[in-house]
């Protein structure tokens, strides 16, 4: 096996020849935020004075149509066979297909810190979302991840919410911490 | 049947592969050397480079002793490979090296040892760098 | 030498044992973070931003100096040891510093590194008094129309000049404008795109942009395609260097900071084309052209020192004009206005205190990180046996927490957790993420100097052009713009005539 040099560069040769379909979703995303602030925009009362002649809905308007001509641009470059260049990285390996469970399992364990740091704390739910991550990730070390992330959250909790004033949530542990 | 080395690029993977040939020879089987990492990290020591495989296969080769190297990078420990190829019916012997652990290093990471001797479905043999 | 006092009350401010401890942890941190693989400079200050919550400006920019510089050289370990370059800038470091580390010369490309960072960082930084006062001088007399001029050129420059594809880079850009402009309009008091929702009256935190683009979209990237596999990393000594290896570098050095810094200062100047310039320059200079390409020492001074160069002259347009040329400037710009202070000709002289204060920090946190960078070496080595799942874990823990701190509020977190899809996205169709960055901090600031100039001129759109300094401004704008054309219509022919 190689360790050399090559394992990044002959990240960007892999890809099929054929179109990547996929990028005309991203088309239709700017479209529709263009749809979205031309719409908000005309919902903004036009209040023009004379210190302020063009108004507040002037520019979304203008970056509503600027974003669909740019989605028609788009569409036009990928039917002409434009390429998407997925970012290369060192720690991403671009010969496998997106991983989704583990995006997924990922995106799940921020949502649980976010819906549980107010009413837990964020010794909790940090502690939470740092298990959560490593174990999204393949680490299967469940007891030590458990003390690495509670070890974390309280160091950080002390240093930074009570040492240094930091904004944080010391939730149902209030009075114990 | 063979005599599989958990093999590590270091005194004591050395230790393991030297005590690993006596025995296949002592035995009259075959050498299977294995080299194992979870494959998660930038660096791993235990990683065997392709010129420590190199040199394990020219040593092995001099010596006349009929061997298989194998490496895995699979997303799981060194330890539970090896044990999981010693519980196959090939394996008569697993041989592999210790060292020592501070009682905090052993806390923080865990031995792969440890848990290769609990573990293990056929003998272990354990050895010291300096065997 | 009215900079020279001013700058040496920046040191007298500095040198207290408690600011000098904070400069220490910054620039410790700031390395530490940088060495570990896959987080570069921009993520490194964003992430670490929320240390700095709690403290006065003065005493967080001094940690903030050391967190830039630190992640600067950080990002240049790991290339030269693992050969795995964390942003294009250490690209060419990495080409002759990892055959050198391959070659058991790691110790003397670690430290022709350190010293040519010092070396240029510091010259870079002397510069950087030099100039900015001359650059606010220019621009106090600027008027809006002016000011509009230059973002508008900011725009283009980091759309069309950076990057592969110019439709991705306006896409990226348009998306950052828009997100720039929620919240309540400055000028009228209406809210826009708010859709009722009380929290995003005050707009999105620059921060919490920051850190979602960054950091979490680059853990849901790496999430999707996690590479596993051990990379072999090279045993290291302390860095150290012979004679010979001094007598190879010195130069280099020295024309390495002179092609940094003024790309540096330049909008989209960047650190790639000076880094790439020193190195075909040593390649041409070197007494020694048969070990380029197997490990030549200049190839590792000379980029390494454009490198830091370039970094110290972005804090020109950035400090003096409120510019930010690339990504990390750009964060640096999101931290002072988290602190409500507006970088611009008008800083140096409302916060004077701060910004020597600051520059006097660039030069202390610049010998601290030699100090530290030279027998510290093995033990930022070993950050790298950390196992990637740990570091992800980490990176999206921090970020979390520096985006709850912003504001206290929940809503944040999905915020970020939306800001982190849309960056996994970019990554995964190929937009670059540094226009979106530029179009939130920039959009909001331009559309008002837009919106003072028609002003001026009672809503014709002749008011947008206002002096000298515009007329430039936009000729150099349409260059840019054209400048496809003109390779493909004259450029090119002119060449093939010529071959």
């Amino acid at each position: 096996m190689s360790l050399d040099v090559d394992e990044r560069t002959d990240s960007g040769s892999r890809r099929p020849s054929g179109a990547d379909r996929a990028q005309y979703g991203v088309c239709a995303f700017l479209a529709l935020l263009g749809v979205l602030v031309i719409v908000d925009a005309t919902g903004i009362a036009h209040t023009t004075s004379s210190t302020d002649p063009i108004g507040p809905r002037t520019v979304p308007v203008l970056l509503g149509v600027l974003l669909l001509v740019i989605a028609v641009v788009y569409i036009v470059d990928v039917a002409r066979g434009g390429r998407a260049e997925p970012e290369a990285g060192e720690d991403v390996d671009l010969t496998n297909p997106i991983d989704w469970r583990t995006v997924l399992l990922l995106i799940g364990a921020f949502v649980v810190n976010a819906v549980l740091i107010e009413p837990l704390g964020w010794v909790i739910s940090g502690a939470l979302l740092f298990w959560g991550t490593a174990f999204a990730l393949g680490n299967r070390h469940y007891l030590r991840n458990l003390a690495i992330a509670v070890a974390l959250s309280l160091i950080t909790f002390y240093a930074f919410a009570i040492g240094l004033g930091v904004n944080l949530p010391a939730g149902v542990l209030q009075g114990i911490l | 049947m063979t005599v599989l080395v958990g093999y590590v690029p270091s005194p004591e993977g050395e230790a393991a592969l030297r005590a690993g040939v006596d025995e296949a020879r002592t035995r009259g089987e075959t050498l299977l050397v294995m080299n194992a990492s979870r494959g998660d990290a930038y660096v791993d020591r235990g990683f065997a480079q392709q010129k420590d495989l190199d040199q394990v296969r020219r040593d092995l080769t001099e010596l006349g002793v009929d061997f298989d190297i194998r490496q895995v990078v699979g997303g799981r420990d060194a330890a539970e490979e090896i044990v999981e190829l010693a519980g196959s019916s090939e394996v008569s012997l697993v041989v592999i090296g210790l060292r020592h652990r501070s009682a905090v290093g052993k806390l923080l990471l865990g031995s792969s040892a440890q848990r290769i001797l609990l573990d293990s479905p056929c003998p272990v043999l354990a050895v010291k760098a300096d065997y | 030498m009215d900079n020279l006092n001013h700058l040496l009350e920046g040191f007298a401010h500095v040198v207290t044992p408690m600011n000098l401890l904070l400069a220490l942890i910054g620039v410790t941190i700031g390395t530490a973070v940088g060495v570990l693989p896959g987080i570069g400079p921009a993520m490194t200050v964003a992430l670490l931003l929320p240390v700095t919550y709690g403290m006065e400006p003065t005493q967080a920019f001094i940690m903030f100096a050391g967190i830039f510089y630190g992640g600067m050289y950080g990002g240049s370990t790991t290339s030269i040891l693992l050969n795995t370059p964390g942003e294009s800038s250490s690209v060419v470091t990495a080409i002759e510093g990892n055959k050198m580390a391959k070659a058991g010369r790691a110790a003397q490309a670690l430290a022709t590194a350190a010293i040519g960072s010092f070396v240029a960082g510091t010259i870079g930084t002397l510069l950087l008094v030099l100039v900015a006062p001359l650059v606010v001088d220019f621009a106090v007399g600027l008027g809006a129309p002016d000011y509009f001029a230059i973002m508008l050129l900011s725009f283009i420059a980091v759309t069309a000049v950076l990057g592969s594809s110019r439709i991705r880079g306006f896409a990226s850009l348009l998306v950052g404008l828009v997100i720039g402009i929620v919240g309540i309009d400055s000028v009228s008091g209406q809210q826009r795109l708010t859709f009722g929702v009380p929290q995003l009256a005050d707009g999105i935190d620059v921060v919490v942009v920051a850190v979602g683009i960054f950091a979490v979209g680059e853990a849901l990237w790496v999430a999707a395609h996690l590479r596993r596999k051990p990379a072999g990393v090279i045993p290291v000594g302390v860095p150290w260097m012979g004679r010979e290896d001094w007598k190879r570098s010195w130069k280099p050095w020295l024309r390495g900071t002179a092609f940094g810094f003024p790309f540096g200062a330049m909008p989209a100047g960047g650190a790639e084309i000076p880094t790439f310039l020193s190195y075909a320059t040593e390649k041409k200079l070197t007494k020694h052209p048969e070990q380029f390409g197997k490990g030549a020492i200049e190839g590792v001074a000379g980029p390494e020192a454009a490198n830091n160069a370039s970094a110290a002259g972005t804090l020109v347009p950035m400090l003096a004009i409120g510019l930010p040329t690339n990504a990390t400037a750009a964060v640096m710009l999101a931290a002072f206005q988290s602190y409500g202070i507006q970088p611009g000709p008008l800083l140096f002289e409302r916060e004077s205190g701060l910004v020597w204060a600051l520059i006097a920090s660039l030069f202390i946190g610049n010998l601290l990180l030699l100090l530290l960078n030279l027998p510290l070496a093995p033990a930022w080595a070993r950050l790298l046996r950390i196992p990637r799942p740990y570091l992800y874990a980490g990176i999206v823990f921090f970020a979390s927490m520096g985006a709850y701190a912003v504001n206290a509020q929940p809503l944040d977190l999905f915020l970020l957790l939306t800001l982190g899809l849309i960056g996994f996205g970019m990554r995964r169709f190929g937009l670059p993420v540094l226009p979106l960055i530029v179009g939130v901090i920039l959009g909001p600031r331009a559309e008002l100097q837009g919106r003072r100039s028609l002003q001026l001129s009672g809503g014709e759109l002749s008011g947008l052009l206002g002096g000298p300094v515009s007329y430039v401004i936009y000729a150099v704008i349409v260059l840019v713009l054209a400048w496809p054309l003109v390779r493909r219509y004259i450029v090119r022919p002119l060449v093939e005539q010529r071959a």
